[in-house]
């Protein structure tokens, strides 16, 4: 359809127009056909004309939706010098139309004076954009029309910053509510993230549920920042390339523009990752080149573009073992017996321990797990790994070596973060996930164990879930569902840590952790199950769950759990017996804690602790025999410090006890350690040295033990040929295995002032309660 | 579906929680911007756990008059005399009980006109958990002239316009009766439906504005509550002329008894089959509803009620197009008050020329008035247009309360801005002081008849509010409160409305703390940057608030120097000064 032209004059310029243009529109996506507007007309005439536009514009683009509230573009249509002004970016062309602006209205020009002053007034007190933000819009308006400052009075309050995005600073008080960056998320991205909140002067931009930026489901693609015209959403920090300075093989810094054609990077905006330039580098390895080491630490992640790399444990997969020594156990000395242990390293087939995990895979932070029995694996192009470490800066959890030529892509967090709330990039690494990941996750989760003895049942498993499976990155501080609340899904952690917490008398209580290869929503889900039946709500959540760090969780749906249940019976046996388990505690700690209610206590996780190692200070000569009868015992390495809580005239020594909240199991990189249904920890075979659980515990009651691989290597300052030595993490193991079932520490004392009880038997003690054998164990 | 399931959430939860509005998300597919953009912007909903009792004391114009400010510090106070964060007071714009001040809202219910001590037990026995006691309102009919079955709801319009069909003789009445719009603005009725009437297209609406939310006006209030069958009636007819295909009344929340009398009369209206699914048997469906809305004074503007019912952000649109042709989901709409269309089935029945010929002093036309402030008997009334504002205030109204002097008049509500009782010529249009004025020098107030085309000469705004200030008002004060309503109810789109009335109060509290000093360069500047901000306000606001929300500022200023001179330095003091930087 040919429709004629419009004509109009803009100060007295005539010019002709179609009467409509061809636009976006974005809530049926496609384009449509909408009035052209006086802007419009403008812009034809500017381009005919060679002219500047005579009307300013704020909160318009040519590319968006006219909105008209900045109001700066207004215009006279009407007659001269009286009535109202018209918006030229939204009103349409009118046959006949003239059209004034600011270059022939004295009204026109006044307005837009005083519009500016009015956004001037409130604008912060700035010192003149960055390198690589945009110019200030709002200033070169007053700059054109001669504005300098303002002559309205400033605000009494500001509105307030936020930083918690890792890349995108949001600055409220330099917004000026064009919608702009909410018509660029959900327009022109259709993110759907940004709208505005709240009423009248104190409207606002807003993610989500008005939530920080970093909480909502911003994915980062930095079209808001782009479409700002005051610098109110702002790129975080530069990046700076110091982390790759010594790096060998060298890093070759990526160019903006090479990464925007990297299908990787697919769908980020340019200008972001010309911000960014310097956080990702090429890195060329060849064969037999270690890429990453185990325990290390890292704040990079990589991207396999060529080549295939080893990934694999080097640590042996074994845990400590205390023996009586080979000497023979007993020897005397100055207080009689000194009693000996020889500590070595033993593995799951020679040394079976309680509750030790019966999984044959070992989760980390690549898209495989490990095998128990020969932890190795390889990863290839197109596999990304070490996102936790780079996400939360936990450890590296394996060691990577080159198996030929290989070119990988290394990245900091800034870009890890893009890239994970980029749609375009999420998806790809999601597909590689579901296609190759998803089977040796499954296989790491010590809930389908049972399910890998036969291997046919364990493909049917991994084949049902394979397209159900919907992956979750979580920020840190998100809630996956809380306590009370209907519960539709079960979940598998694949990286970083979970919290678990009950709303108790006193308030939250932590009743675990949940990293790597763990899981959780299960009881939720279960209630229906006549062994579950009278302990839990069916489809009531029993507690809170909450992301601790970055944390990608596998999310299944109620459906289809119910249907893995009924399928694979191994699941549903294993899943029950834990659930009721955990379900049975939780209860008896609860209870316990109802009864008891001394507050202190049961926040230091007395209560619930199986064997205190309590002294009697009114007995104690503080003469530390008991430390050092540990260290004795256990190659010179003691597990507890005479220092702790006193109740009374009890000194509660520090050794493991069983917190309410289990510190020391976030961040282990592999998930080696974990709590027993005693609460007590085991720490798994698999456990590298890396000392983060060591370093997590508040009061020092894990302690690394060294031990001699058998391995020699150069030494990296003298070169000479030494033995190498790897760290295992140890906690106190009450001396099991000595002849007279006493622990060391009670068993030095001299003055009978060390006693091992329960919680509960200080509780009484404290109140003055008898109790038969209270130095139980 | 947004905006009634957010207030059905917040029914059932006393607020909106964000598991609510996450699930809500789910299930409507709709992001959650967009829940929050909508809960965020209206009054009725909250994010955050209510206490045991909210009480929410109204602070515009009458209420202000009788100092709402210190009963909602007494009541603060007897919260914290309760303690336990048991009681939130707020301030909440205008509710529509202008005549029996001050009005108080205590959890759901609406108070009006209780003493200190019967307010305080309400706060009490809410924060004890016992129920409340409800107030009920009058509904018998008055014997009004705009009733022409005095109570009785009979539909006679509609069967005589479903007997002969004659939708050109009912419009042709309207023409005759010159019956305008009720609402503020005036527009001719008969040309509002003629338009919509005109308008291609095979889906149209009828919408009834019955968002009465301008301070002292609550005449709508009492049309609805003892007249319902009228704005129905005139709804159904309207529809049926037009070709709509169904009628919403939009009705502001707080107004629960109203609600459910009109919910009763519609249902009562279906029964008798004047509308519903089949129309007196011609075979027209013709549904009635009402919407309640989630609150805010901007929605009394047609475009932000009509935003309101798409479930977005009651912001008003950008004008043109006018909802005549792109209204309610961008189809043709016919938007009345509720007075206007009560008025249509009398003008159908009894002839355009019957109302027409109610005017009085050359005027045409009937109108209802609220009037409030310092009479002795405000309320409702059925006035003739043309009325002075003498046989209003003096005769009608009852006269000045406490014997004060009339110091000010409020046409229009804060709108307007005050008039003083007597008219400076040189503040008046030269036009108009060349017709009318001969060679006095000032113009008697209590003479000037209350009708659209002379108001309009004069330049001056004609509502259904009729504020009334005694002597004892301070001015200034209640110009400030006229300010602050506005920046209150600003919807925050366009920049100068939100910023600009906002900048204004800040100037209005730097005068009134005595900041002004003669020797500062910024002080010589105030006025003139207040009638700037007034003129650029105006003249560029998207919708009627930014454009009348300085008139307040700017009225005193013109009509009033010398209640500002009592805030100036003393130097500046005395009738020229104030006068000369006023100018």
């Amino acid at each position: 359809m040919t429709a004629e032209l419009v004509s109009l004059t803009i100060d007295g310029h005539a010019v002709q127009v179609p009467p409509t243009t061809t636009a976006y529109d974005p809530q049926y996506k496609k384009n449509v056909e909408v009035p052209t507007t006086i802007y419009d007309a403008a812009l034809e005439l500017t381009r005919q004309k060679g002219i500047t536009n005579p009307i300013p514009i704020l909160c318009h683009r040519e590319h968006v939706n006219p909105v008209a509230v900045c109001r700066v573009c207004v215009v006279e249509a009407g007659p001269p010098g009286v009535g109202r002004l018209t918006p030229a970016c939204q009103r349409a062309v009118e046959p006949n139309m003239q059209v004034r602006t600011a270059e022939t209205s004295p009204r026109v020009r006044d307005s837009i004076k005083v519009l500016t002053e009015l956004l001037l007034a409130d604008q912060p007190k700035s010192d003149g954009p960055r390198s690589g933000e945009n110019p200030n819009e709002l200033l070169q308006i007053a700059k054109r029309y001669g504005v300098t400052g303002s002559r309205f009075p400033a605000p009494a309050r500001s509105r307030g910053r936020d930083e918690s995005s890792l890349v995108i600073a949001v600055d409220h008080d330099a917004c000026i509510m064009c919608d702009r960056c909410v018509r660029g998320c959900n327009d022109i991205r259709d993110n759907q993230v940004i709208g505005r909140a709240g009423k009248g002067y104190s409207a606002h931009i807003a993610f989500d549920l008005d939530q920080p930026m970093g909480d909502s489901s911003c994915v980062a693609c930095g079209e808001c920042m782009i479409s700002c015209p005051t610098g109110a959403l702002t790129f975080r920090s530069p990046v700076q390339a110091a982390p790759w300075k010594d790096a060998n093989p060298p890093a070759e810094t990526v160019t903006a523009e090479v990464l925007a054609k990297h299908p990787l990077f697919d769908g980020v905006a340019t200008s972001f990752l010309q911000w960014n330039q310097g956080a990702v580098v090429r890195r060329r390895f060849r064969k037999d080149d270690i890429i990453c080491k185990e325990g290390d630490f890292g704040s990079s992640a990589f991207y396999i573009e060529t080549g295939t790399v080893d990934i694999f444990l080097k640590s042996p997969v074994k845990h400590v073992k205390s023996d009586k020594g080979s000497s023979g156990a007993v020897n005397h000395g100055l207080f009689g017996l000194i009693r000996k242990f020889t500590s070595k390293l033993e593995s799951r087939g020679n040394d079976k321990r309680d509750e030790e995990s019966t999984t044959r895979y070992i989760p980390i932070d690549a898209p495989v797990s490990l095998a128990y029995d020969n932890p190795i694996a390889q990863l290839h192009a197109g596999d990304i790994f070490g996102e936790m470490t780079c996400m939360s800066s936990y450890p590296r959890s394996a060691t990577v070596r080159a198996t030929g030529d290989v070119t990988v892509l290394e990245f900091q967090r800034n870009v890890l973060y893009i890239l994970q709330r980029n749609k375009k990039s999420r998806a790809l690494l999601d597909e590689s996930y579901r296609a190759r990941a998803v089977d040796t996750h499954l296989r790491g989760v010590r809930l389908f164990a049972e399910l890998l003895k036969d291997e046919a049942m364990f493909k049917r498993f991994v084949d049902f879930l394979r397209p159900r499976v919907e992956l979750q990155r979580l920020v840190p501080g998100h809630v996956v569902f809380r306590q009370d609340e209907p519960a539709d899904h079960f979940y598998l952690v694949r990286l970083g840590f979970v919290k678990v917490a009950q709303r108790r008398p006193g308030g939250e209580h932590v009743i675990t952790y949940i990293g790597p290869g763990g899981y959780f929503g299960e009881i939720g889900l279960l209630g229906n199950i006549p062994e579950i039946e009278a302990l839990a709500l069916p489809g009531i959540r029993t507690a809170t769950c909450s992301a601790l760090d970055h944390a990608d969780v596998v999310r299944i749906s109620g459906d289809d759990f119910a249907h893995v249940l009924q399928e694979f019976p191994p699941v549903r046996d294993h899943l029950v017996k834990v659930a009721i388990e955990r379900i049975q505690e939780n209860e008896a700690i609860r209870q316990r804690a109802q009864k008891e209610q001394l507050g202190e206590f049961l926040k230091q996780g007395l209560v619930s602790a199986q064997s205190l190692l309590v002294l009697d200070l009114e007995r104690c000569t503080r003469c530390d025999e008991c430390t050092k009868a540990c260290a004795d015992a256990h190659d010179g390495v003691t597990r507890l410090i005479r220092e702790g809580l006193r109740f009374d005239k009890y000194l509660v020594a520090s050794s493991c006890r069983s917190c309410l909240d289990p510190y020391c199991m976030v961040g282990c990189p592999v998930g080696s350690i974990r709590r027993r249904n005693s609460r007590e920890i085991i720490i798994e075979d698999w456990c590298i040295g890396c000392g983060k659980c060591a370093e997590n515990c508040p009061y020092g009651n894990i302690n690394m033990h060294p031990f001699e691989t058998g391995e020699k290597a150069a030494h990296p300052i003298t070169g000479r040929m030494t033995p190498v030595v790897q760290q295992k993490a140890t906690t106190c193991d009450l001396c099991q295995g000595l002849p007279d079932g006493q622990p060391s520490c009670v068993y030095a004392c001299p003055h009978d002032a060390a006693f091992r009880m329960t919680g509960e038997e200080l509780i009484k003690q404290v109140e003055g309660v008898k109790v038969g054998g209270s130095s139980s164990r | 579906m947004i905006v009634q399931e957010l207030t059905h959430i917040q029914e059932r939860c006393g607020y909106l929680p964000d598991n609510e509005l996450n699930a809500l998300s789910e299930r409507l597919r709709v992001p959650l911007h967009r829940l929050h953009e909508v809960a965020s912007f209206y009054p009725l909903y909250r994010r955050t756990p209510p206490p045991a009792v909210t009480v929410q004391v109204c602070r515009d114009m009458a209420c202000h008059l009788r100092n709402a400010d210190g009963l909602q510090r007494d009541l603060e106070a007897l919260g914290v005399e309760i303690g336990g964060g048991r009681v939130e007071v707020k301030g909440v714009s205008c509710l529509g009980q202008c005549d029996r001040p001050v009005a108080v809202v205590v959890n759901d219910h609406v108070y009006r006109g209780l003493s200190d001590e019967e307010l305080r037990d309400r706060v009490r026995k809410g924060a004890a958990g016992e129920p409340l006691p409800q107030q009920h309102a009058d509904r018998a009919p008055l014997g009004w002239k705009i009733d022409p079955y005095n109570g009785e709801p009979r539909y006679d319009a509609v069967r005589r316009f479903v007997g002969d069909r004659n939708g050109d003789a009912i419009l042709k009445a309207l023409e005759i009766s010159a019956l305008r719009g009720m609402g503020g603005a005036g527009f001719p009725t008969f040309r509002k439906w003629s338009a919509v009437r005109g308008a291609p297209g095979d889906i149209k609406y009828v919408v009834c504005n019955a968002d009465e939310s301008e301070p002292g006006t609550f005449k709508d209030r009492e049309l609805m509550r003892r007249a319902p069958h009228l704005v129905i009636e005139g709804m159904i007819l309207a529809g049926l002329i037009v070709g709509a295909q169904k009628a919403t009344l939009y009705i502001r929340h707080e107004f629960h008894e109203e609600t459910e009398v009109l919910q009763e009369a519609i249902a009562h209206a279906e029964k008798m089959g004047v509308c519903g699914a089949n129309v007196l048997g011609s075979g027209i469906a013709f549904p009635v509803d009402v919407f309640v809305s989630p609150g805010g004074y901007i929605q009394g503007e047609e475009s932000a009620l009509l935003e309101a019912m798409e479930d977005r952000r009651g912001e008003p649109r950008n004008k043109p197009p006018f909802p005549v042709f792109q209204g309610l989901f961008g189809k043709p709409t016919v938007i009345n008050n509720v007075e206007t269309l009560s008025w249509v089935p009398g003008i159908v029945l009894n002839g355009g020329a019957w109302y027409r010929d109610g005017g009085v002093n050359g005027a045409t036309g009937m109108r209802f008035v609220s009037i409030s402030g310092d009479v002795n008997r405000p309320g409702v009334y059925e006035v003739p247009f043309g009325q002075t504002v003498r046989d209003l205030v003096f005769n009608t109204a009852g006269g000045m309360r406490d014997g004060q002097k009339l110091k000010a008049l409020a046409p229009s509500g804060p709108s307007g801005g005050f008039l003083p009782p007597l008219l400076r010529r040189e503040n008046l249009p030269p036009k108009f002081v060349a017709d009318k004025m001969g060679d006095a020098a000032t113009l008697d107030l209590l003479d000037v008849p209350l009708d659209l085309n002379t108001m309009a000469a004069m330049g001056f705004m004609l509502g259904a509010a009729c504020v009334v200030y005694g002597d004892r008002a301070d001015l200034v004060d209640n110009a400030q409160n006229c300010a602050e309503f506005f920046r209150n109810e600003s919807c925050g789109k366009c920049v100068p409305c939100r910023i600009g009335s906002q900048k204004l109060v800040d100037l209005m509290t730097e005068l009134r703390r005595g900041e002004f000093r003669l020797d500062s360069e910024r002080s010589r500047g105030l006025v003139p940057l207040v009638r700037e901000l007034g003129e650029t306000m105006t003249i560029t606001s998207i919708c009627g608030l930014g454009m009348v929300a300085s008139n307040p500022v700017t009225a005193l200023l013109k009509h009033f120097p010398e209640e500002l001179d009592r805030h100036l330095p003393p130097h500046w003091r005395g009738n020229g000064a104030a006068k000369e930087h006023a100018r």
